[in-house]
């Protein structure tokens, strides 16, 4: 199997996990406030796929999930892929210097690095195409709570992108750990 | 070998990712291209929207018990529409003290179109912005229910926002204390003309164009100019002058203005269906 390619059968997976995602964002998540800010349970999804399905497959699912994301926010359409496609791919590479088998901690703790890196991106490259800034304090409060939302959902989305790859989910992880990282390098 | 194969493989899927996504923000923001993607986006809230009703109807309390609501349920639902009954009769009452004055003054004169005379639809909020980086709400009506772009969205005793995109079941609201949004008002019911602009989160308006030989006061009502060309109809009331700073030396005046309706707690709104003037 080409490495980084996903079935047939984990493509149907993939937007069964992807609308069921959509569904938990708009009809739960939403309506979970707390200090101006809520989850992001796309960008979740986004740094699971890298964590479990390594850096390449992370990336193009990150990318799906974000043109998902795009379809129910105002700002440009592919503006939350561009920046869940970096965050992904770097949770991927994270994952491979890990050496291949990650605890859950240092998921944990990647996913909650990832969605404050995920939030400043988003607001630094919104900046430069025009859209209005938050205030800093603002800021901090989403960087918080979509870290925090992050950090509780991305073992359960862990799972759910093994189940949704399959078993070669950890192919390019393995392959990561034999080669002491270099492969996502 | 096989590693630099892959680290080459894998350095190209992200550029071509990160191109594709640049590609879809240069294509929304300029050409016709933004159209199809808006069109996109209304279907995928109609499809979504009876799901979305369903689970947020079912789930709401969770969400209100996270969000710092005790007393959900129905209290928080009876409560919303209670609250938007009485600001409708409040906002009826500020809109009644001017009524006379506007149409004798304003509207006989330059015939502007008056709030009182714009049939309404009512709706019910859904859910909030999917975004953290929007001030946005979708509501239970859309271009089936007679909903469109661009209308303005009542609540409380006041302006809450405008309709920014709408499919044909639900539609999307921009509040007016988003970033994006800013409008015409007038201080007072006769008063001079500013621009109301959003500052984001909980903060009040600020008004710009507020010149230093304006006499703003502190309470004064700040309603909807709807001078020529406005996007939106004359009189809505839209909140009250909370602070106004003059810093010496200069041109304007720094005002703010705290909205009337609850902008937080929104259960029910009403979308008057008043189009903006081409």
């Amino acid at each position: 199997m080409v490495p980084g390619a996903v079935t047939a059968q984990g493509w149907a997976r993939l937007v069964v996990l992807l609308s069921a995602t959509a569904i938990l964002q708009v009809a739960v998540l939403d309506g979970i406030v707390i200090g101006g800010a809520h989850p992001d349970a796309f960008l979740a999804l986004a740094i699971a796929s890298g964590l479990v399905g390594g850096a390449q497959r992370g990336a193009l699912v990150a990318f799906l999930a974000g043109l998902v994301a795009d379809l129910f926010v105002i700002t440009p359409f592919g503006l939350t892929s561009l920046c869940f496609v970096l965050v992904a791919f770097t949770a991927g590479v994270a994952s491979g210097l890990s050496g291949g088998r990650a605890p859950y901690s240092f998921k944990v703790v990647t996913a909650a690095i990832g969605g404050v890196a995920a939030t400043l991106l988003y607001s630094l490259a919104a900046s430069l195409i025009g859209q209005p800034d938050l205030a800093r304090h603002e800021l901090a409060a989403v960087a918080l709570v979509v870290a925090a939302g992050c950090a509780v959902l991305v073992l359960p989305y862990g799972a759910a992108i093994s189940w949704a790859l399959g078993a070669e989910a950890s192919g390019e992880r393995r392959l990561s750990a034999a080669t002491g990282g270099r492969a996502t390098r | 070998m096989a590693v630099t194969r892959r680290n080459t493989s894998q350095r190209l899927t992200l550029l071509i990712l990160v191109l594709a996504s640049i590609t879809a923000i240069t294509l929304d923001y300029r050409g016709q291209s933004s159209h199809a993607f808006d069109a996109v986006r209304n279907g995928a809230r109609d499809v979504l929207s009876p799901v979305q009703r369903l689970l947020s109807d079912a789930l709401r309390p969770v969400g209100d018990f996270f969000s710092g609501d005790v007393n959900y349920g129905g209290a928080v639902s009876e409560n919303a529409h209670l609250e938007s009954e009485l600001g409708a009769l409040r906002r009826q009452a500020l809109e009644n003290a001017t009524a006379e004055q506007q149409l004798q003054e304003i509207l006989s004169e330059q015939h502007l179109p008056y709030v009182q005379n714009i049939p309404e639809v009512l709706a019910t909020v859904i859910t909030g912005a999917t975004s953290n980086f929007e001030l946005t709400f979708e509501i239970n009506r859309g271009t089936s229910s007679g909903v469109g772009t661009g209308m303005p969205v009542v609540a409380g005793a006041g302006l809450v926002g405008t309709v920014l995109s709408a499919g044909s079941s639900t539609a999307v609201v921009e509040l007016i204390t988003d970033p994006r949004s800013s409008f015409s008002v007038r201080l007072g019911s006769k008063g001079a003309v500013a621009v109301a602009t959003g500052q984001g989160g909980s903060s009040p308006l600020t008004l710009s164009g507020v010149t230093a030989n304006m006499a703003p006061r502190v309470g004064e009502t700040v309603y909807t100019s709807g001078t020529s060309g406005a996007s939106l109809p004359a009189g809505i009331p839209v909140g009250t002058v909370a602070t106004v700073h003059y810093v010496g030396g200069s041109l304007t005046k720094s005002v703010l203005v705290m909205p009337f309706a609850q902008l937080q707690q929104l259960g029910y709104v009403s979308v008057l269906q008043w189009f903006p003037a081409p």
